[in-house]
C-alpha cells in the first residue's frame, strides 16, 4: 500500500510538481525520427510532462521544440508554415526561429525591437539513434546526451516503436519491473503456449525455467543508477535461473534476454498525469536484426504493438476491450484472451483506471521491486526538492547497462555471478540463456 | 509464557499470552486485537501491523530493518522512532510484558 500523499507525489509530473522537476533533469525520448522525416516537413504536436509543445525541423535541418501556441493570441503553431529559419503563424504572420525566438512581427513598425521581447518557451531537441530526445529542465543542469546502448548501436541492430498508454506513467513502470506477472499473463500460466508462440521469444531455454517454476523468489539490489531486480527460479539440480531487470531512474527498464533474440526494454514517458508513451526498443549488441525480426516487430510482435495507421494508439484498445477472445482465454491458447505482450500489459494496466488508488492495493513478497523502486523514486524527488540534490541515472555510467538471464550455482549471489554482464560493452554479446 | 500488552486509543489495555518465538502481529491477529490486520501474513510486504513500541522496551526491541523501514516510510502516516512492524518483532521471554500501541490507518 502507498500513502495517498506519496501516490500524488509520484504520479504528478506537470510543471512545478516535485516529480515533474525530477523528470526535468533527464533527456526523455519525445519523437521517433520518422515523425519529422525531412528538412522543412510539417511540424508535429508533442505533449510531454503535461506541456503542450510543437516540434519543427527547419528547411536547413535544425530541430526545435517550443510552446505549441503563438505568443500573439494563442493559435496552435501546428497550423504554422515551416519556412527558412523557422515557423510562421498563419494567423498574422508572426515568425519564430527553432529556438522559439520571434524574428518577425510584420504588423509592427519597429519590428526588430518588438521581436526582442517575444520568445516562446523552448527546449533542446536532439537526435541520438532513431530518436529525438528533449530536455525540459534548467539549462544549467543539462546532463550529457543519452548513451543508452539501444540508441547508440549501428542502426541496423536496433528497432524502436511507441504506443499510447492510457494510464499514469507509474502504473506502466511498475509493470516493467514486475517480472512475476510474466509467467502468468505472458507465459500462459501452467497450461498455455505463452511466450513460445511469439517469434521474438520462442526457443529459449529460459521459457522452460519460467514455466517450470511459478513461484519466483525476488531479490532487489541497489545499483548506482537505480535497482537490479532479480527473479530467481529453479533450474537444474543445485542451480537457479536468474532473470535480472535493471531499472534506471526515473523511467527506463530492460527486460532480461531470451536466447539470442534481440534484447528489449522500455521508456515510460508521462504525456500528462493520465497518459504515457510506452517506448519499446529491441536491439542486438553484436549483430544486425534479421529481416524476419524487423518485420515481426513492425507487425507488433514481441514488446511492440499493432497501432491504428497514422497514430500510436493500438488497434486493440480500451474502447474495444482490447479485442479479448474469450474462447482462446477458455482454451488457454491465450491465457488472458488478449493478443500480444504489449496489449496484454496495457489492457490490465489501463483497467486499473488512469491513476490507481494505491492505498487499496495488497502487495505480496514478489512486489519487492515495486516497493523498492517507489521508495528510491520518492527519496530522489524529495532530495531534489528539499536539498537540490541532483538525481542519479542521467549520466553515461548509469546508462550503459544491460539486462541479464543466467543460470548460476545455488549458493552464488546473482550480482557476483553476473559481474560485468550488466555492463554494455561494444562488440560483446549479451549474457543470456 | 511471555505476555504482550496492546494499548488501545481509549487507554484500555489488552494483554495476550504469547508463545515464545511467535511475533507481535500473529499473537494479535490470533487474539483479535483491534488495529492490527496483518494483511500480507508477515511476508514483509504491507504495513498493516504498524505499532509504536513503548518504553522501556524500545532499546531491547531495536529499530526496523531496511525493507521494514521502506514499508513504514511509504505506507503509514505516523512513522516515528518508536515504529515497528509487529510481524518483525519476535516475542521472547526477555521482553516479557512488552507494551505496544497499534497504529492502524484509516485506509487499512
Amino acid at each position: 500500500m502507498l500513502r495517498p500523499d506519496i501516490n500524488d507525489l509520484l504520479t504528478q509530473t506537470g510543471p512545478g510538481t516535485p516529480m515533474g522537476d525530477l523528470f526535468r533533469r533527464y533527456w526523455q525520448p519525445v519523437l521517433h525520427t520518422d515523425e519529422l522525416p525531412s528538412d522543412g516537413c510539417p511540424p508535429v504536436r508533442v505533449k510531454i510532462l503535461s506541456e503542450r509543445l510543437i516540434a519543427v525541423r527547419t528547411p536547413e535541418g535544425e530541430y526545435g521544440l517550443m510552446d505549441e501556441f503563438c505568443a500573439h493570441r494563442g493559435v496552435s503553431m501546428f497550423f504554422g508554415r515551416v519556412e527558412n529559419g523557422g515557423i510562421r503563424c498563419p494567423y498574422h504572420g508572426w515568425k519564430y526561429n527553432a529556438d522559439g525566438q520571434a524574428v518577425e512581427v510584420p504588423s509592427e513598425l519597429n519590428n526588430s525591437e518588438f521581436c526582442k521581447n517575444v520568445k516562446l518557451r523552448s527546449y533542446p531537441l536532439v537526435k541520438v539513434g532513431d530518436i529525438l530526445w528533449a530536455y525540459l529542465g534548467d539549462p544549467d543542469k543539462r546532463p550529457p546526451l543519452p548513451t543508452w546502448e539501444f540508441a547508440t548501436v549501428p542502426s541496423g541492430q536496433t528497432f524502436t516503436s511507441k504506443r499510447l498508454q492510457e494510464s499514469n506513467w507509474l502504473q506502466a513502470l511498475e509493470g516493467g519491473i514486475d517480472s512475476s506477472h510474466v509467467t502468468w499473463l505472458h507465459g500462459g500460466g501452467p497450461t498455455g503456449a505463452g511466450l513460445e508462440a511469439d517469434p521474438l521469444f520462442a526457443g529459449s531455454k529460459g521459457n522452460q525455467y519460467n514455466k517450470g517454476d511459478l513461484k519466483p523468489f525476488f531479490e532487489v539490489v541497489e545499483n548506482d543508477g537505480g535497482l537490479l531486480i532479480g527473479a530467481r527460479r529453479n533450474a537444474e539440480e543445485g542451480h537457479y535461473y536468474w532473470r535480472v531487470t535493471p531499472w534506471v531512474l526515473p523511467n527506463f527498464t530492460m527486460v532480461p534476454p531470451r536466447g539470442d533474440h534481440p534484447v528489449h526494454g522500455h521508456f515510460w514517458v508521462p504525456i500528462d498525469d493520465e497518459n504515457c508513451w510506452a517506448w519499446s526498443f529491441d536491439y542486438h549488441p553484436t549483430r544486425d536484426l534479421t529481416e524476419a525480426e524487423v518485420s515481426a516487430m513492425e507487425d507488433g510482435a514481441g514488446v511492440h504493438s499493432k497501432n491504428i495507421p497514422g497514430t500510436y494508439r493500438p488497434v486493440a484498445n480500451k474502447d474495444n476491450d482490447y479485442l479479448i477472445d474469450r474462447e482462446k482465454q477458455k482454451t488457454g491458447e491465450l491465457f488472458s484472451g488478449v493478443e500480444g505482450i504489449a496489449i496484454q500489459d496495457s489492457s490490465l494496466q489501463e483497467s486499473m483506471g488512469p491513476i490507481v488508488d494505491r492505498t487499496k492495493e495488497r502487495l505480496v513478497a514478489t512486489d519487492a521491486g515495486i516497493i523498492k523502486a517507489r521508495q528510491k523514486l520518492r527519496r530522489a524527488v524529495e532530495a531534489l526538492r528539499d536539498h537540490g540534490t541532483e538525481p542519479v541515472g542521467n549520466i553515461p555510467e548509469h546508462q550503459r547497462i544491460r539486462s541479464v538471464a543466467i543460470v548460476l550455482p545455488a549458493d552464488q549471489p546473482f550480482v557476483e555471478g553476473i559481474g560485468d554482464g550488466f555492463q554494455a560493452r561494444e562488440g560483446v554479446r549479451q549474457t543470456t540463456v | 509464557m511471555p505476555k504482550v500488552v496492546y494499548l488501545a486509543n481509549d487507554g484500555d489495555e489488552r494483554v495476550v499470552d504469547a508463545t515464545s518465538g511467535e511475533n507481535v502481529m500473529s499473537a494479535a491477529v490470533r487474539s483479535g486485537v483491534p488495529g492490527i490486520v496483518g494483511e500480507c501474513g508477515g511476508q514483509l510486504s504491507c504495513a498493516t501491523c504498524h505499532v509504536w513500541v513503548q518504553d522501556p522496551f524500545r532499546e531491547q526491541v531495536g529499530g526496523p530493518g531496511d525493507m521494514e523501514a521502506d514499508l513504514l516510510d511509504l505506507g503509514v502516516s505516523d512513522y516515528t522512532e518508536a515504529s515497528r512492524l509487529g510481524c518483525q518483532i519476535t516475542i521472547t521471554d526477555e521482553i516479557d510484558g512488552l507494551v505496544v500501541e497499534p497504529r492502524p490507518e484509516a485506509w487499512h
